[in-house]
C-alpha cells in the first residue's frame, strides 16, 4: 500500500474488520483508530508534596509513552489517530493551555525527576505538532495539499490561539522549525489569515481590558458612554488589591511576549496586525499604561520586596516586548520593502514617516523606542534608499524625537546623542 | 491554576477555536491504567509462552519447581491486580511482573513506579514475592535465554519502534525568559509624580 505514490487522502486499505472478515475502506477512517485513551496534561505541582509529584510523574509518563507510540506509527495510522481520536486532541490542547512558560512565576520544576519528565513531554508534544504540520513526510507519505489544509482547519488541529501557544512555548530555540510549520499551515490553508484578521481585535480588546481594570479610559469607549458623576470609582493600579496588580502584570507580560514571539517567528502576520491599526493602539496603550503601572510597582507598599522587584522586571520586560513588536511591525511592513527595493517604495516611505510622526505625541513610548531602535538610523536608511525624501519633514521628526527626550527629563545614551539638524 | 494568558482570552472571546465540550469524556488515571493493562495484554509475550518457555528442556524435578514458582507468581499477581479481575487479567499481570523483574534482584523505585502506573496502589509484599519468584525462575532457565525471549517477543510485536518520527530532529528545550530593560534600582525613568 505504502509503495504506491497516492496521497493518503485517496488511499484505500483492505484489512480485517471487527468480525474478522476482510473489507476495503479509506486509509483515513475512524475504524482504523486505536482506542488509546490519552490523558490530559497537568502542570508540575507548585508545592510539590510527594503525592502530587507522583501524580504528575505518572500523568506525564502516560503522555510521553502515548505520544512516542503515536510518533512511531506509520503515516496513515498516525493521521487516523490525529483526526479521529478526540482524547489525543484534548491531551495536546491541555498541554498548550497549562504547560509552564519560562516567564511564569513558578517556572522552575521542584525536582530533577519532575524537570526531566517535563522535558520529555515538552519534546514529544512539539514533535507531534511538527508531524501534524507536515503534509509531505516522504515521497510515499503525503497528502493532497488542499485536502491537508482542509483537514487541519476543519478539525481544529491548528487554530490561531494554538499557533500563538506553540510560538511562546517552543519558539525560543526552535524558531526556524516553527517558522516552517506555521508557514506551511498558512500556505496550505489561507483561511488562517482570515482567522488572524478576526483575532487582532480581540488582542486589542485585551489591552482595553487591562486599561479598564486599572481605571484608565480606553480608546473609543469614553466618548460613547458618558459616566455619571456619582458613579462608583474604578480602582486604579495604586488602589487595587496586590493580587489584582500581580495578575495584571502577569497578563501583560504573557500577552506582550506571546505577540512578539508570534510576529518574530511568522513575520507574514505583521500585515494583518497593521491593517487593524494595531501599532497606533499599542503605542497609545503604552503611553497610558506604562507610567501608571510603574508608579504602582514603585510606590505601593510590598511586604515581599522580591515580589516588587519581580513585578518591575515583568513590567520592564513587557515594555521591551512592546517596543520590539512595534519595531517588527514597522520593519516588516515598511522598512523591509524599501530595503528590498520593491515597487511603490515611496508609499512605504510615506507610511513609515507617518508612523514616526504619530509617535511624536506619545513621548514616553517615543523615548523608549528611540533608545532601542534609534529613529535617526532608520531615517538615514530611508534617505539613502530614497534621496528625494522631504528633508523638512525628516528634520521636524528628528527634532520631535530630541524634544521628547528633553521633555521626559531623560538622557539619551551617549553614543547616540547627535544633532538632529 | 494557570496564570492569565492572552491565548486564554482569545479562546474565550474570539470565534476561531473549537469551543470546549464539557460533556466530552476525559480519561482519568484509573481508566488509563485499565486501558494500559488491556493494551499490554495484546502485546507479544503471553502467560502461556512463559509457562512453555520455563518448562521446556527441563527435567521433571525442575519442571515441577518451575510450575510451583509460576503458581506463586500468579498469586502475587492476583494480589496486585485485585480480586475483582478474571484469570486473563491476572495472567497478563503475571507477564508484566515477569518482564519487569527478569533482570532485577530487588524491588526498586523504578519497578515500584512501573507497577503502580499499570495497576494503581498495590501491597509491597506482593511485589517482593513476585520479584523473588521471577529471580528463581530466571536462575533455573538462564538469564541470557530469558532476555532473548523478551526481546524477540517485543521486536516481533512492534517492528516499527526504531523509526519514530522526529528521532533525528535537533530539538531545543530553551524557553523565553524575562529580559527586562532595567531593574527597579537602576531605573532611569524619572518619577514625575513626587510626593511632598
Amino acid at each position: 500500500m505504502a509503495c504506491v505514490r497516492v496521497p493518503l487522502d485517496e488511499q484505500q486499505v483492505t484489512e480485517a474488520g471487527p468480525l474478522g472478515k476482510e473489507r476495503t475502506l479509506p486509509a483515513l477512517h475512524p475504524d482504523r483508530t486505536e482506542q488509546r485513551c490519552f490523558v490530559p496534561y497537568k502542570p508540575p505541582p507548585e508545592d510539590s508534596t510527594p503525592a502530587e509529584v507522583e501524580e504528575f510523574l505518572e500523568h506525564a509518563k502516560f503522555i510521553t509513552e502515548d505520544l512516542e507510540w503515536l510518533l512511531a506509527l506509520p503515516h496513515d495510522k498516525f493521521w487516523c489517530q490525529v483526526v479521529f481520536d478526540e482524547s489525543l486532541q484534548r491531551c495536546l490542547d491541555s498541554y498548550l493551555h497549562h504547560a509552564p512558560r519560562g516567564l511564569d512565576l513558578a517556572a522552575v520544576p521542584s525536582s530533577p525527576a519532575v524537570a526531566d519528565m517535563q522535558r520529555s513531554v515538552h519534546r514529544a508534544v512539539f514533535l507531534t505538532f511538527l508531524r501534524m504540520a507536515t503534509h509531505k513526510e516522504s515521497k510515499e507519505n503525503f497528502f493532497t495539499p488542499a485536502v491537508f489544509g482542509e483537514i487541519i482547519y476543519e478539525n481544529f488541529l491548528f487554530d490561531i490561539p494554538k499557533i500563538l501557544d506553540l510560538c511562546v512555548l517552543f519558539g525560543k530555540g526552535n524558531g526556524q522549525l516553527l517558522h516552517k510549520m506555521i508557514e506551511n499551515i498558512f500556505t496550505q490553508q489561507p483561511s488562517y489569515y482570515s482567522d488572524l484578521d478576526e483575532t487582532v481585535p480581540t488582542v486589542l480588546h485585551v489591552f482595553d481590558t487591562i486599561l479598564e481594570k486599572c481605571g484608565l479610559q480606553c480608546e473609543g469607549a469614553t466618548a460613547m458612554e458618558p459616566m455619571r458623576l456619582n458613579a462608583h470609582k474604578q480602582p486604579t493600579a495604586m488602589t487595587m488589591s496586590q493580587q489584582e496588580l500581580v495578575d495584571i502584570l502577569l497578563y501583560l507580560c504573557d500577552s506582550t511576549t506571546t505577540i512578539h514571539a508570534f510576529l518574530d517567528i511568522f513575520p507574514a502576520a505583521c500585515s494583518s496586525f497593521q491593517s487593524r491599526g494595531f501599532l497606533s493602539r499599542l503605542t497609545s496603550f503604552y503611553e497610558t499604561m506604562v507610567p501608571d503601572l510603574e508608579k504602582a510597582v514603585r510606590k505601593r507598599n510590598f511586604d515581599d520586596k522580591s515580589l516588587q522587584e519581580d513585578l518591575w522586571k515583568r513590567l520592564s520586560h513587557s515594555c521591551r516586548k512592546m517596543v520590539e513588536t512595534s519595531h517588527l511591525l514597522l520593519h516588516h511592513t515598511c522598512l523591509q520593502p524599501i530595503l528590498e527595493r520593491r515597487e511603490n517604495m515611496q508609499t512605504f516611505a510615506e507610511e513609515l514617516l507617518q508612523y514616526f510622526t504619530s509617535f511624536l505625541p506619545e513621548k514616553r513610548f517615543l523615548c523608549d523606542y528611540d533608545e532601542q531602535f534609534p529613529i535617526a538610523e532608520d531615517i538615514s536608511l530611508l534617505q539613502q534608499a530614497l534621496p528625494v525624501i522631504d528633508e523638512t519633514r525628516t528634520s521636524y521628526l528628528l527634532q520631535g524625537v530630541e524634544s521628547a527626550w528633553d521633555g521626559a527629563g531623560r538622557r539619551r545614551p551617549e553614543s547616540r546623542t547627535q544633532d538632529p539638524t | 491554576m494557570s496564570p492569565p494568558r492572552l491565548t486564554g482570552a482569545l479562546r474565550s472571546f474570539s470565534n476561531v477555536s473549537k469551543k470546549e465540550d464539557l460533556a466530552e469524556q476525559v480519561y482519568d488515571l484509573k481508566a488509563k491504567r485499565l486501558k494500559r493493562q488491556e493494551l499490554f495484554a495484546r502485546e507479544g509475550l503471553t502467560w502461556q509462552k512463559i509457562v512453555h518457555f520455563c518448562s521446556e528442556h527441563q527435567d521433571k524435578v525442575k519442571q515441577h519447581a518451575a510450575s510451583q514458582e509460576l503458581k506463586s507468581l500468579l498469586v502475587a499477581a492476583k494480589q496486585i491486580v485485585g480480586d475483582e479481575h478474571g484469570q486473563e487479567a491476572i495472567e497478563s499481570a503475571g507477564v508484566f511482573l515477569f518482564e519487569t523483574f527478569h533482570n532485577r534482584d530487588h524491588v526498586g523505585t523504578e519497578e515500584t513506579r512501573a507497577i503502580k502506573q499499570m495497576f494503581g496502589p498495590f501491597p509491597s509484599s506482593a511485589a517482593e514475592a513476585s520479584c523473588a519468584c521471577v529471580a528463581r525462575l530466571v536462575a533455573q532457565v538462564g538469564d541470557s535465554r530469558v532476555e532473548e525471549l523478551i526481546q524477540t517477543q517485543k521486536s516481533r510485536h512492534d517492528p516499527q519502534r526504531t523509526s519514530s518520527f522526529g528521532r533525528n530532529i535537533d530539538f531545543s528545550y530553551e524557553g523565553y525568559t524575562l529580559h527586562p530593560l532595567e531593574t527597579l534600582s537602576e531605573s532611569s525613568v524619572p518619577d514625575k509624580d513626587l510626593d511632598f
